[in-house]
């Protein structure tokens, strides 16, 4: 598919500010089933953007403005192909043993600091594990819905697995934070993924779809066949599906703060209000570009 | 009354480094042996409360964990007996820190980007990556020169048949270098009679070779680079030190406010606008420098410094991501990557070290844990540490169950017993204290590592619990200029030929009161004072 | 006011002055002394001998022992360079002057020479000279403290610190030229840059370590060392600062300054030291430059004999120790 999309941040300051340093993971990534045409960003105030990959393959923009301003507008436009990932493998548990599997997994079997021992978790790891590794991915799309509501406000960035299990609701970022862990408990790779997605309106057509950033993951699934090449797939357990050619992916990290959108800091006691907007368009509904 | 060396008894199972087993002091300590029996326990114990004063006075104080809870500005406690050290055996120690150092600061770069140890199958790339101070930050930033460990101090420690051994490797923030600076001056001034028959190197340039290193590193295209030292604040149980370097070196003492990042060079706030900075020798660990990259809750850190730092335009010491090399797990590899990446035989050995991350190691360790020492692999300065023969049993069932549940963030290693110094009790009496090693060094250019080191010295009788935050003390280090039979006697009394040393033109002294001089010759003559005197006596 | 009274205060001035400079110094050399020390290439030296040379001493072909120089410039009263007889002089001076220095400046400098006459001084000395020196730097500050905090500024007070300033001047020139004899061609870098030397020593020796730390990026090395303490106006106890200091204080205590001959050569020569000190970086011959303006001073000191005190006591009275 082929999208626009435009990502608008704003914000205003009740009185000026100095020193505003920010950090944008914005931009398309472009990997196999996805490609990145067009990208710019428009600062006002105007700010020198410095550009650098960072340690997860994500393009980060940073930018300051130093003199006083009163508020901050980031204006992110993109356009984006991407097309329906190749079909995951399904392969039995035993595909995860061997050196290759671990290699290709790296940092993304191992428990962060943060993460709640298993006594929290003991119920919700029982369960969690179905016939194959593809089958708990899917199964955690289901799980973790049907136990959490999605209600934005009971969280906030800086939540934890526990906050959630406490408050028995939350947001996308957190369902991902507890699909990621009982994944690696059960010895599957998996990884965070910031990214737009796009949902489609009720009719079709090409109208322009108001949306959010959103996270979803990336899970390493063995492959099957000799050469065994693990597979990482996406899956969105806020959505109750595998990721699709609807999922326009940023980056990639451990966690949501290796690829938060924005990161930020000022000088100044004023507080900021802010307002965001992710708006996609489908440009060519009827074309599925090959990326 | 003398000192009696003869009742001082080294511990068996210990080396002693200034008396043999059978109790005669070793050849190069002598001297001192004697001039400490001759100085006896009253005038030790006095210089002791001088000591005191002068350490309070000065400032030079530290706040540690009592029994009592917590001890504020207690004075530094330097022992009086020095610990010293024969030139051939400091050689050695020399030449085996600088490979060490060497082969550190090769595996950081290699680790943040070609990792070819890795791919050489010789460290896990697992392991690597979760070490807590794995900087994803520093991934593909290569520091002006090449240079990562800028300081380091590692800790070395002496076996009973008194080989030299690694304990750790500090390649963060080692601190300590102004106790060893401190020591010596206070030294000197305390018992200058103990340097009587010994020719000790200097300490006192470390300041220098700090600045030099750090300018040698630092991006600048001016003739003298301005360099910083960066302190996380007067909190902090080290701001003595940090002001201390800064002090020394001539360079401002700054702390988060007063730097700012503009596009991407970092700059100080003066009284004259901005300044920029080229080098920042930083005392805080990576995690608080920057809230854009590191924690995003630190309000120490300096937003956009790393961008300064990826642009190249300042050079930060140590580099960001060194922590990767201290690390215990790491520490195991060591003689590995000095193979490795040097081709060499390492000159200094390791304790022996088992990682508790693989199983077999894990589960012989963990049979024999009431023999060996346990520790968590992230922390420095002995927190969290067990050491097995005197932990009780029940501690130790409990630790081996939280390390089954995280075996990658501990290590298992042999207890080594430490080697002892005579060292001054409250009553003036000498009795064998362990002690450790840690030597400062500084990569600039070059590697150069200030002579001797903090010599951390238990106070309390068996411990071999060194650190400072938990009663230990220090003693000044000597390094001596040439081992005994050198030769050199007699060079205090140098300058022998005052002729070379007096400019010809040079004018005698003047002294006043000539004008009562008559008065003056009359009360000499009376008095048959030296023909010399002629203070003004003659008017009162 | 009286000359003999002008006299007495200026050379109150220099005693105090002149027994705190060489407490430094043979704290400095002691200190130095204890360690080792690399060769220094920039041939900085100081030494025992030094001081006995600094001091004035000629040669007699006898070695020079650490403890006899430490002894006699520190506690012997038949020494008449040595600090307890500078602290007398000083003291039988401000007896004199009692009723024009403030009696808290008397009361400092009686204080002090009583506590060293009485005492186990030399068990002192044997224990670590360090405390010592010590008491003398602190009783030299609290006398010229309580100078700028509760004397008059008068007359009385411009001879009393024109002597002072004058004497640091000469001690700073008698060191630099002893220690460093050949500091023209001392300018290269060492090893890295740095060179741990008793250049250092010297440094430590008059106080001025941490000064020129914060004043001059260069390492302490002889050339920059040895320009920092003659031409560093901001540095208090540099040749050049105490010299705009004794310029100053005969200034307000001269009826004529603009005839007066030792104002005219202080003038002549501060502007001299300031010509210097630019073209010091090009101009490598600090030890002329030392030499020569310490033979200025000589002749300024006795043109303030000679205006000032009535002639007493002109170019006379030399003694060597």
């Amino acid at each position: 598919m082929n999208y626009d999309i435009h990502y608008l941040t704003s914000y205003r300051y009740e009185t000026p500010v100095t020193d505003n340093l920010n950090a944008l993971r914005v931009r398309p990534a472009t990997t196999s089933s996805q490609r990145c045409d067009e990208f710019h960003v428009r600062l006002d105030p105007e700010a020198r953007i410095h550009r650098h990959v960072d340690y997860f393959g994500t393009e980060v923009l940073e930018f300051g403005v130093a003199r006083p301003h009163d508020h901050m507008t980031i204006d992110v436009r993109a356009r984006v192909v991407t097309s329906e990932p190749s079909e995951a493998p399904e392969a039995p548990w035993e595909h995860l043993e061997g050196e290759t599997y671990a290699e290709a997994a790296g940092e993304f079997l191992l428990a962060a600091d943060d993460e709640p021992d298993d006594t929290v978790l003991a119920d919700l790891l029982d369960i969690a594990r179905a016939r194959t590794p593809l089958a708990t991915l899917r199964w955690l799309n289901e799980l973790i819905p049907d136990r959490f509501a999605y209600r934005p406000g009971v969280t906030y960035v800086g939540s934890t697995i526990e906050d959630l299990l406490d408050a028995g609701a939350g947001v996308c970022q957190d369902f991902v934070h507890l699909a990621l862990v009982l994944l690696r408990r059960h010895g599957i790779a998996a990884r965070y993924v910031s990214g737009y997605l796009f949902s489609a309106p009720e009719e079709g057509g090409s109208a322009s779809v108001e949306v959010q950033t959103h996270a979803w993951l990336e899970a390493l699934l063995p492959g099957t066949g000799g050469r065994g090449e693990p597979i990482w797939v996406g899956a969105d357990p806020t959505n109750r599906r595998l990721a699709g050619e609807t999922h326009v992916k940023i980056g990639h990290g451990r966690r949501y703060g290796d690829v938060p959108p924005i990161k930020g800091v000022y000088r100044g006691t004023a507080r900021a209000e802010l307002e965001a907007s992710v708006h996609m368009t489908r440009l060519d509904p009827a074309a599925s570009a090959r990326a | 009354m003398v000192t009696d060396t003869a009742a001082y008894r080294p511990p068996t199972g210990c080396f002693d480094e200034v008396f043999g087993p059978d109790g005669t002091p070793r050849p190069h300590a002598i001297s001192l042996a004697a001039e400490i029996a001759q100085m006896g326990p009253e005038l030790l114990t006095a210089a002791g409360h001088r000591r005191d004063a002068i350490f309070v006075q000065q400032g030079i104080t530290f706040d540690a964990t009592g029994e009592d809870g917590p001890v504020k500005d207690r004075p530094f406690p330097l022992d009086l007996v020095p610990r010293i050290l024969p030139a051939r055996e400091w050689d050695h120690i020399e030449r085996g820190l600088m490979q060490r150092i060497r082969a550190l600061n090769r595996f950081i770069d290699d680790v943040y980007h070609e990792r070819e140890i890795v791919r050489a199958g010789i460290v896990p790339w697992r392991l690597i990556v979760s070490r807590s101070h794995f900087a994803r930050a520093a991934h593909g930033v290569r520091p002006p020169g090449g240079v990562y460990c800028h300081v380091a101090g590692c800790d070395l420690v002496r076996d009973a048949d008194g080989s030299w051994k690694v304990l750790e490797d500090n390649v963060r923030t080692p601190s300590g270098i102004s106790y060893v600076l401190e020591n010596r001056v206070a030294m000197t001034r305390l018992v200058p009679q103990f340097f009587q028959h010994h020719r000790v190197r200097p300490v006192d340039h470390y300041p220098q070779l700090l600045l030099a290193g750090l300018r040698s590193v630092a991006p600048s295209a001016e003739d003298e680079a301005t360099v910083v030292v960066w302190t996380p604040g007067p909190m902090n149980s080290a701001y003595f030190e940090h002001a201390f370097l800064a002090r020394q070196m001539g360079v401002e003492l700054v702390e988060a406010s007063d730097l700012v990042v503009r596009d991407d060079v970092l700059y100080m706030r003066t009284t004259a606008g901005l300044r920029r900075v080229h080098a920042v020798y930083r005392r805080l660990d990576d995690d608080f420098v920057d809230p854009l990259e590191f924690r995003p809750d630190s309000l120490l850190g300096v937003p956009g410094l790393v961008r300064a730092y990826r642009a190249g335009t300042v050079a930060i010491a140590n580099a960001l991501g060194t922590g990767v090399a201290d690390d215990k797990a790491i520490y195991h590899y060591v003689p590995e990557m000095i193979r490795f990446y040097l081709g060499e035989e390492p000159i200094l050995d390791n304790v022996r070290t088992y990682l508790m991350a693989d199983e077999a190691q894990r589960e012989r360790a963990l049979a024999r844990r009431h023999e060996l020492v346990f520790k968590p692999t992230s922390e420095s300065g002995g927190k969290g540490v067990f050491i097995g023969p005197s932990t009780p049993q029940d501690a130790l069932d409990g630790l081996a169950d939280v390390i089954r549940a995280q075996p990658e963030r501990w290590i298992a290693q042999e207890v080594v017993n430490l080697s002892t110094v005579p060292t001054v009790m409250p009553d003036g009496s000498l009795a064998p204290r362990h002690v450790d090693l840690r030597p400062f060094a500084v990569f600039g250019e070059t590697i150069r590592i200030v002579p001797g080191g903090l010599t951390r010295v238990a106070l309390t009788e068996g411990s071999m619990i060194v650190n400072s935050s938990r009663g230990g003390g220090s003693k000044d280090t000597w390094v001596l200029e040439e081992d005994p039979g050198g030769g050199r006697d007699g060079f205090r009394e140098g300058d022998t030929a005052l002729h070379d040393i007096v400019p010809t033109t040079m004018p005698g002294l003047r002294y006043g009161s000539e004008w009562t001089g008559q008065q003056q010759q009359q009360q000499q003559r009376q008095a048959g004072v030296g023909r010399q005197d002629r203070r003004g006596i003659g008017r009162r | 006011m009286l000359s003999r009274i002008a006299q007495e205060l200026f050379w109150l001035g220099r005693n105090v002055a002149r027994a705190e400079h060489t407490a430094r110094m043979l704290d400095g050399v002691f200190q130095a002394s204890l360690q080792g020390r690399p060769d220094d290439p920039s041939g900085v030296r100081l030494g025992w001998g030094s001081i006995l040379a600094i001091m004035g001493a000629k040669a007699d072909g006898r070695p020079v022992r650490r403890d006899e120089v430490l002894n006699r410039m520190t506690l012997t009263r038949e020494e008449p360079a040595s600090v307890i007889s500078c602290v007398s002089r000083a003291r039988e001076g401000a007896r004199t002057v009692r009723d024009v220095i403030s009696a808290e400046m008397w009361e400092a400098v009686n204080t002090t020479h009583l506590a060293l006459s009485a005492g186990d001084l030399e068990g002192r000395m044997q224990m670590g000279p360090y405390s010592v020196f010590q008491y003398v730097k602190e009783r030299s500050a609290l006398f010229w403290g309580l100078n700028s905090r509760t004397m008059l500024r008068d007359e009385a007070r411009a001879f009393l610190v024109a002597g002072g300033r004058i004497e640091s001047a000469d001690m700073v020139l008698r060191m630099l030229r002893v220690a460093m004899p050949a500091m023209g061609d001392a300018d290269g870098e060492g090893i890295d840059g740095v060179r741990d030397g008793q250049a250092l020593a010297l440094l430590q020796a008059v106080g001025g370590f941490q000064a020129f730390r914060r004043a001059v990026p260069a390492p302490p090395n002889a050339g920059p060392v040895a320009r920092f303490l003659l031409y560093e106006r901001a540095y208090p106890d540099s040749v050049a600062a105490s010299v705009d200091a004794v310029h100053g204080a005969l200034v307000d205590a001269d009826e004529a300054p603009r005839s007066s001959e030792p104002v005219l050569r202080l003038s002549r020569l501060a502007a001299d030291l300031e010509f210097r000190g630019r073209a010091a970086a090009e101009d490598g011959n600090l030890a002329e430059a030392s030499s020569l303006v310490q033979s200025e001073l000589a002749l300024i000191d006795a043109d303030i004999a000679e205006r000032y005190f009535a002639g007493a006591g002109a170019a006379t009275g030399t003694v060597l120790a």
